[in-house]
C-alpha cells in the first residue's frame, strides 16, 4: 500500500527539553492511525511538526514522498494536510458556513480584482463554494445551523464544524487532535463512527490523537505510543494492549507484571 | 550536536530568511560605520563636543530607562503596551512643578535674616517633597489607569486593551492641556540645582560643563534602578510579581492575589515614571502637557531594544537609546532635528531584525 | 442598610463629585451650560458667562444620574422607598461635600486675589464666581451641597419609579413593535422596491444638497466626506484584516504630497493633469503600503501598532525638516495645488468639490462592500480572528495582510489628494498623528469592520464637533474617553458588522460533488 505520510527521525527541541525525540512514523494511505501516550508525551508537538506549525530541528517529514518540513502552514494545507485542534479554534464571529468557506481558500482561483468587478467566473466560483460548504455542513450533521455564528454553536457542533472546515481543504490527510475530548459516552460513540465514515466515504487518511482507549482500540488500524517524546511501541490494537512497555508508561513501573497477573487470574477463574 | 547544527543550517528555508536578515543587518552596520568614518575624517567636532554629547545622552538615557522599566514590568505581566505610560510621566512632571511653585511662593527668613523663598532656604526638603509628590501622583494615576481602563478588559482579545490604552493616553494628554493650558512652563529650580552651573572640565582646550542637574538625575536614576532591581529580585512582592508574570493561574492557585499584584506593578511603574518626569523638569526646564509623548515612545523603544519583559534589558536599552539619540546625529553627520527620526528608525530596525531585543525577551511563550 | 450598600453609594457619590470638579477644572461646566442655554433658545454673547439657571440644569442632570446609579446597585433586588432614600442621600451628600470642598478652596484663593489661571488655565475669576452661582462663597457652597443631595434623591425616586413601571413599559414597547411590524414595517421589509426608493431619495439628496446649502456646509460635509474615505480605508486594515495601524496618516501624507508635487508649479514645476496626478497619488500610496508592510508583516499586533506610529512620525518629521526642503518645500508646505479639470474646464467651486468627494465616497463604499462580501473579506476576517489557524486553514496570510494594507493605503492616498486639492495647499502640520487618531477613533466607535458604522462614526465624530464649535477644544478629550468606554461596554461599536446569511438548502443535486450525499453521523 502507498505511504501517505512518513516521519523520519523527527525531533523537536524547546530550550533544553526534547519534546519529540527521533520519532519514526509511517502511515499508509486510507488507514486510521492513532497516536497515544500520557499527557505531555509530545503528541501535539508531533502534530505541529507535521502540519507546519513547528519546524523539527532534526529529521524529515515526507508527505506523498515530498519533504514538507519548514514549509509555511498555508502551503502545507494547500498540499493536502488539514487538521483540527485540541482546544477548538474556530473563527468565532463568523458563521458556520463562512468558517467552512475559508477552508476552500487554497483552491480558489479568483482574486481581489475579479471580486471587485464580479466577473461571471468569480460569481460562479463563489456560488460553487457556498453550495459545497452547505453540503459539507450537511455531511457533518449541521444542516440548518449554517448561518449561526460559530461561537453560538453547542460544543459538539463546534467539533464537527472544525472537521467540516478541515474537509473543505480537500485534504488527503486529516489530523484530528482529541476529537472526542469533553464528550459523553454516547457522543463519543457517534464521533467514533463518524471518523470511520469519513475515511470510508472520502478515502482520507486519518491520524488521530486520542485519550479514549475504547475509541482508539475500536477504529485504529495502527497505533503508535509516545512517552517522553519517544516512540515506545507501534502496532495494531491487539499488540499494543499486550505491550508491557505501554502499560508501564501509562500506569507506572511494575504495572505490567500486575496486569499480567490479573489477566492470568481472570483466565484461571474462567 | 554538530550534525544537528549542520542539518539545521542547510535544509530549512526559514533559515535562508534569517541569513538574508543577518546579511542585511551587517550591510546596514557597514554602511553606518563607513558613514561615521567619513564624518569623523572631516572632524567637525572636538573631544569636548563628544564628551558633552555622551554625557547628555547618558542623563536622558537614565530617564528613558526609568520609564522603560514601567513598560517592561507591565508588558511582562499583562502582555499589553501601556500606551498611556508617557502621560503618567507627564503627570509626575506637573506634580513636581507645583511643589516647587508652592515653595517658591512661601517666604521664610533665612539664616542671615534675609527674606528667602522656602525653596531656597530648605532646598533638600523641597526637592525631596517634589519627588515624593511627583512619584505619588504618577503612581496614583497608574493605579487608577489600571483600575478603570485596563482591569475591566482582562481576558479580552489583545487589541482591545491596547485600544483602551491609546484612548487613555489621548484622554490624559488632552486633560493635561485643558487643565494646565497649552503654553510651555519653566521649572523653578532651587538655586543649588540651577541649570547651567556645574563642574567645569577642561577638555581639548575648551570647557565642558557637567551640570549639577544632570549629575543629580543620573545618580538618582541609578539609585532607583538598583532599588527596583532589589525589589523585584529580593522581596516577597518581587517574587509574587515574577510568579504572576510567569503564570497567572498558577500564581493565583498558590494564594497570590493577582489583581493586587497587578495594581502594585502599575503603582511601581507609575512611581518610576513620575520620578523620571520630575527629573525631566529639573534638568530640561521647559515642559508642557505634551512632555510625556516622545519620551514615552522612546522608552518603549528602549524596552523593546533590551527585550521586553526583561528589566536589566530595559535599563540598558534606555541608556543605549539616550546615547545613540544624542551622539548619533553627530556620528552620522545628520541634522540634530532628526534625532527623533533616529530613535524611531532604531525601533523599526530592532523590531524587524531582532524583535526579542538585545538581552532577549523574558516572556512566557504562548502555546500554538 | 448594610455596610456594602453604603459603601457603594458613597463610591458613586465620589465618582460624581470628582467628575463635577474635573469638569469645572477643564472649563467644561461653562461650555455645557452655554450649550444648554442656547438649546433653550436664549442668546449668549461671545465671552459672556452663561446664566446660573443653565448651570443648575446641567448640575441637576448629573445629580439625578448620580442618585439613579447609586440606587440601582443590583439588578436582581427590588427597590423600596427606604433603600432609595438612604442610598441617594448618601451619594448626593458625598458628591456635594466633595464639590463643596473644591469650591471653598477655589473661592477663597480667588477672593485673595491669586490669579489661578497661571496654574489652571480655565479658572478665571469669572468662572470661579460662576461655579459659586455668583453668590458669596458660603451661600454658593451651601447651594452645591443642598442641590446635589436634592437632585440625587430625585434621581433615586426616578429609578424607583422606572423600576415599578418597567413591566408596563416593556409590554407597551412590545405591543408597539408588534403593531408596527404587522401593519407597515413587516411589509416594507419584505418589499425590494423600498430599498430602491430609499436609495433614490439618498441620491437625490446628494445631488441637490451641495447646490442648496451653501459654502459653509459644503466645507463641513466635504471634510466629513474625506474622513469617511479615510475611515473606509483604515477599516479595511483595522476592521477587516485586524491589523492595528497607528500611522495611517503616513499614507494620507504620501497621497497629498504626491498630488501636490505633481500639480503645483513649485518646487518642481510639474503641472500634470488633475486626474493623472490623482491616479498617481493613489498608486503611490498603495505602493508605499506594500513597501512599509513587507518588512513588518510578521510582527505581532501590538508591535505593528507602534512601528506604524513610528513610520507616521518619521514621515512628518522628515517633511518638516530642512533636509527635504528642496524637494517638498519643508515646513512651508506646497501651495497652488491644482483643482479638478474636465475637458478643459476647471471645476473648483465648493459645489464641484462636494460632488467630487461624494463620488469618491460612493466609489469607496462600493469597493469596500465588494471586497468585504467576497472571499477576500472572509479571509481577512479569518485572519483578524485567529491568524495562526487561518494560515493553517490554507489562507496565505502574508498576501492578504499586505493586500489589506495597500488597499487601505490607496483610500488614504485618494483622501489625501482630494484634501490637498481642495485646500490648494498641503504642509507637514496637515499630517500630524492626530489625523491617524481621529480616523482610528471613528472606525472603532462606529464599529470595526462595519461600513455603515464607519460612515456613522465619521458624521458623529467629525461632523458634530465641526458644527458645535464650542466643544472643539474638548473633542480629543472626549475621543480618548470614548475609546476606553467603548472598549469596556461595547467593543463591537455603535453599528456593528453583521454576518450575511449564506447557507443554501442541500437535498437536490444541482451540481456534481466529490462528496457522497450521505448524511454523516446523527442529526
Amino acid at each position: 500500500m502507498k505511504t501517505v505520510l512518513e516521519a523520519r527521525q523527527v525531533s523537536k527541541i524547546f530550550g533544553g527539553l526534547v519534546a519529540v525525540n527521533k520519532v519514526d512514523l509511517v502511515v499508509p494511505e486510507g488507514s486510521i492511525a492513532s497516536i497515544i501516550g500520557p499527557n505531555g508525551a509530545g503528541k501535539t508537538t508531533l502534530f505541529n511538526c507535521i502540519s507546519g506549525f513547528y519546524t523539527p530541528e532534526l529529521g524529515d517529514v515526507l508527505f506523498n514522498g515530498r519533504k514538507i518540513q519548514g514549509m509555511l502552514t498555508d502551503k502545507v494545507a494547500a498540499m493536502g494536510i488539514a487538521r483540527t485542534y485540541q482546544n477548538i479554534r474556530l473563527f468565532k464571529s463568523m458563521t458556520a458556513v463562512e468558517n467552512v468557506m475559508v477552508g476552500f481558500e487554497p483552491h480558489l482561483k479568483h482574486g481581489w480584482i475579479t471580486a471587485m468587478i464580479k466577473t461571471p467566473g468569480y460569481v460562479k466560483e463563489q456560488k460553487h463554494i457556498v453550495n459545497e460548504a452547505s453540503r459539507l455542513l450537511h455531511y457533518v450533521g449541521l444542516a440548518g445551523l449554517g448561518d449561526n455564528l460559530a461561537l453560538n454553536l453547542p460544543y459538539g457542533a463546534q467539533r464537527r464544524l472544525e472537521i467540516a472546515r478541515a474537509l473543505a481543504n480537500q485534504p488527503k490527510l486529516l489530523l484530528l487532535d482529541e476529537p472526542t475530548a469533553g464528550m459523553n459516552p454516547q457522543e463519543t460513540d457517534v464521533m467514533k463512527d463518524f471518523i470511520r465514515q469519513i475515511r470510508d466515504d472520502l478515502g482520507i487518511t486519518i491520524i488521530l490523537i486520542e485519550h479514549d482507549m475504547r475509541v482508539v482500540m475500536n477504529i485504529s488500524d495502527q497505533i503508535s505510543v509516545l512517552d517522553y517524546g519517544q516512540k515506545i511501541a507501534e502496532g495494531n490494537p491487539k499488540e499494543i494492549q499486550a505491550n508491557p512497555r505501554v502499560i508501564e508508561a501509562y500506569l507506572g513501573p511494575g504495572a505490567a507484571a500486575l496486569s499480567e497477573k490479573y489477566r492470568r487470574e481472570k483466565t484461571h477463574d474462567a | 550536536m554538530e550534525a544537528l547544527r549542520k542539518k539545521f543550517s542547510l535544509t530549512l528555508p526559514q533559515n535562508s530568511i534569517r541569513i538574508i536578515r543577518i546579511i542585511a543587518a551587517l550591510l546596514l552596520l557597514a554602511l553606518i560605520i563607513v558613514r561615521a568614518m567619513d564624518v569623523a575624517a572631516k572632524s567637525q567636532f572636538g573631544a569636548d563636543t563628544w564628551l558633552r554629547l555622551s554625557v547628555s545622552g547618558l542623563i536622558i538615557g537614565g530617564m528613558y530607562a526609568l520609564i522603560a522599566i514601567g513598560y517592561t514590568l507591565v508588558y511582562g505581566i499583562l502582555f499589553m503596551i501601556n500606551f498611556a505610560h508617557g502621560e503618567v510621566m507627564m503627570i509626575g512632571t506637573f506634580g513636581g512643578y507645583f511643589v516647587f511653585e508652592a515653595f517658591n511662593a512661601i517666604q521664610v527668613s533665612g539664616a542671615d535674616g534675609n527674606q528667602l523663598s522656602f525653596l531656597n532656604a530648605y532646598p533638600v526638603i523641597a526637592i525631596l517633597l517634589a519627588f515624593l509628590a511627583g512619584m505619588t501622583i504618577a503612581a496614583l494615576s497608574g493605579l487608577f489607569l489600571e483600575k478603570f481602563a485596563y482591569r475591566p478588559l482582562r481576558g479580552a482579545p489583545r487589541l482591545v486593551p491596547l485600544i483602551s490604552a491609546i484612548g487613555a493616553s489621548i484622554f490624559l494628554q488632552n486633560a493635561g492641556q485643558l487643565l494646565f493650558g497649552p503654553q510651555r512652563r519653566q521649572y523653578i529650580n532651587p538655586v543649588v540645582l540651577d541649570r547651567g552651573i556645574g563642574w567645569n572640565l577642561e577638555v581639548a582646550g575648551s570647557t565642558v560643563v557637567l551640570t549639577y542637574t544632570g549629575i543629580f538625575s543620573l545618580i538618582l536614576s541609578a539609585i532607583l534602578m538598583v532599588g527596583l532591581y532589589l525589589l523585584v529580585q529580593r522581596t516577597k512582592l518581587g517574587r509574587a510579581m515574577r510568579a504572576v508574570a510567569q503564570d497567572k493561574k498558577t500564581a493565583a492557585l498558590m494564594g497570590i492575589n493577582v489583581d493586587q499584584i497587578i495594581s502594585r506593578t502599575f503603582v511601581i511603574s507609575g512611581a518610576l515614571a513620575g520620578a523620571a518626569g520630575v527629573m525631566w523638569g529639573i534638568h530640561n526646564g521647559l515642559f508642557n502637557y505634551y512632555v510625556g509623548f516622545l519620551p514615552g515612545i522612546k522608552a518603549f523603544t528602549a524596552a523593546v531594544l533590551g527585550g521586553i519583559g526583561n528589566i536589566p534589558g530595559a535599563m540598558l536599552g534606555g541608556m543605549f537609546l539616550g546615547i545613540v539619540e544624542s551622539v548619533g546625529p553627530a556620528v552620522l553627520g545628520i541634522d540634530f532635528q532628526l534625532k527623533d527620526v533616529l530613535a524611531f528608525t532604531i525601533l523599526i530596525l530592532v523590531l524587524i531584525f531582532r524583535p526579542s531585543g538585545i538581552l532577549g525577551e523574558a516572556l512566557t511563550e504562548e502555546k500554538v | 442598610m448594610n455596610k456594602q450598600s453604603i459603601q457603594k453609594s458613597a463610591a458613586s457619590g465620589m465618582v460624581f463629585g470628582i467628575i463635577v470638579i474635573f469638569f469645572a477644572l477643564i472649563g467644561f461646566t461653562v461650555v455645557i451650560s452655554g450649550l444648554i442655554q442656547k438649546a433653550l433658545g436664549q442668546s449668549l454673547g461671545v465671552g459672556q458667562m452663561p446664566s446660573t439657571s443653565s448651570f443648575l440644569i446641567f448640575l441637576g442632570l448629573l445629580g439625578i444620574w448620580n442618585g439613579w446609579r447609586a440606587s440601582r446597585q443590583d439588578k436582581h433586588e427590588t427597590l423600596n422607598t427606604k433603600k432609595v432614600l438612604g442610598r441617594s442621600t448618601i451619594a448626593g451628600l458625598v458628591a456635594g461635600v466633595l464639590v463643596m470642598v473644591y469650591a471653598l478652596i477655589v473661592g477663597v484663593l480667588d477672593n485673595r486675589g491669586i490669579n489661578l489661571r497661571t496654574y489652571l488655565s480655565q479658572l478665571s475669576s469669572e468662572s470661579v464666581r460662576f461655579f459659586l452661582f455668583n453668590q458669596t462663597i458660603v451661600v454658593g457652597i451651601l447651594i452645591h451641597v443642598f442641590y446635589s443631595t436634592l437632585m440625587a434623591v430625585v434621581g433615586g425616586f426616578l429609578a424607583l419609579a422606572s423600576e415599578r413601571s418597567r413591566e408596563r413599559v416593556k409590554s407597551t414597547r412590545e405591543s408597539i413593535q408588534k403593531w408596527s411590524q404587522d401593519h407597515w414595517l413587516g411589509k416594507l421589509q419584505g418589499n425590494p422596491y423600498v430599498s430602491y426608493v430609499l436609495m433614490g431619495v439618498v441620491l437625490l439628496l446628494l445631488v441637490l444638497l451641495p447646490r442648496t446649502w451653501g459654502a459653509y456646509w459644503n466645507y463641513v460635509m466635504g471634510t466629513v466626506g474625506i474622513y469617511v474615505l479615510l475611515g473606509l480605508g483604515l477599516n479595511i486594515i483595522v476592521g477587516f484584516s485586524g491589523q492595528l495601524v497607528l500611522g495611517y496618516v503616513a499614507f494620507f501624507a504620501i497621497g497629498a504630497y504626491t498630488f501636490a508635487l505633481t500639480t503645483s508649479p513649485e518646487p518642481h514645476n510639474l503641472v500634470w493633469n488633475f486626474w493623472i496626478a490623482l491616479g498617481v497619488a493613489v498608486l503611490a500610496a498603495a505602493l508605499s503600503g506594500i513597501l512599509i508592510g513587507l518588512p513588518i508583516m510578521r510582527l505581532r499586533g501590538d508591535y505593528l501598532a507602534i512601528v506604524t506610529l513610528g513610520f507616521g512620525e518619521i514621515i512628518r518629521i522628515l517633511l518638516r525638516s530642512d533636509i527635504l526642503k528642496d524637494f517638498t518645500m519643508g515646513p512651508r508646505g506646497v501651495r497652488n495645488i491644482a483643482g479638478p479639470t474636465l475637458f478643459g474646464r476647471s471645476f473648483t467651486t465648493d459645489v464641484d468639490f462636494m460632488y467630487l468627494i461624494i463620488l469618491a465616497v460612493l466609489l469607496s463604499i462600493f469597493l469596500a462592500r465588494r471586497w468585504q462580501e467576497s472571499s477576500i473579506g472572509r479571509a481577512w476576517l479569518a485572519i483578524s480572528q485567529d491568524e495562526t489557524v487561518a494560515q493553517a486553514t490554507g489562507v496565505n496570510t502574508q498576501k492578504y495582510k499586505l493586500l489589506a494594507l495597500s488597499l487601505g493605503a490607496a483610500f488614504a492616498g485618494l483622501g489625501g489628494a482630494l484634501f490637498a486639492s481642495r485646500n490648494q495647499f498641503t504642509g507637514p502640520e496637515d499630517h500630524a498623528l492626530m489625523v491617524s487618531i481621529n480616523v482610528l477613533v471613528l472606525v472603532i466607535v462606529g464599529g470595526m469592520g462595519s461600513i455603515p458604522g464607519v460612515i456613522l462614526g465619521a458624521f458623529t465624530l467629525k461632523g458634530l464637533p465641526e458644527i458645535l464649535r464650542e466643544v472643539e477644544n474638548y473633542r480629543l478629550l472626549v475621543f480618548g474617553a470614548l475609546l476606553v468606554v467603548m472598549m469596556i461596554i461595547r467593543p463591537e461599536g455603535l453599528w456593528p458588522a453583521r454576518r450575511p446569511k449564506l447557507e443554501v438548502p442541500v437535498g437536490q443535486d444541482n451540481e456534481p460533488v466529490h462528496l457522497p450525499a450521505t448524511v454523516g453521523g446523527e442529526k
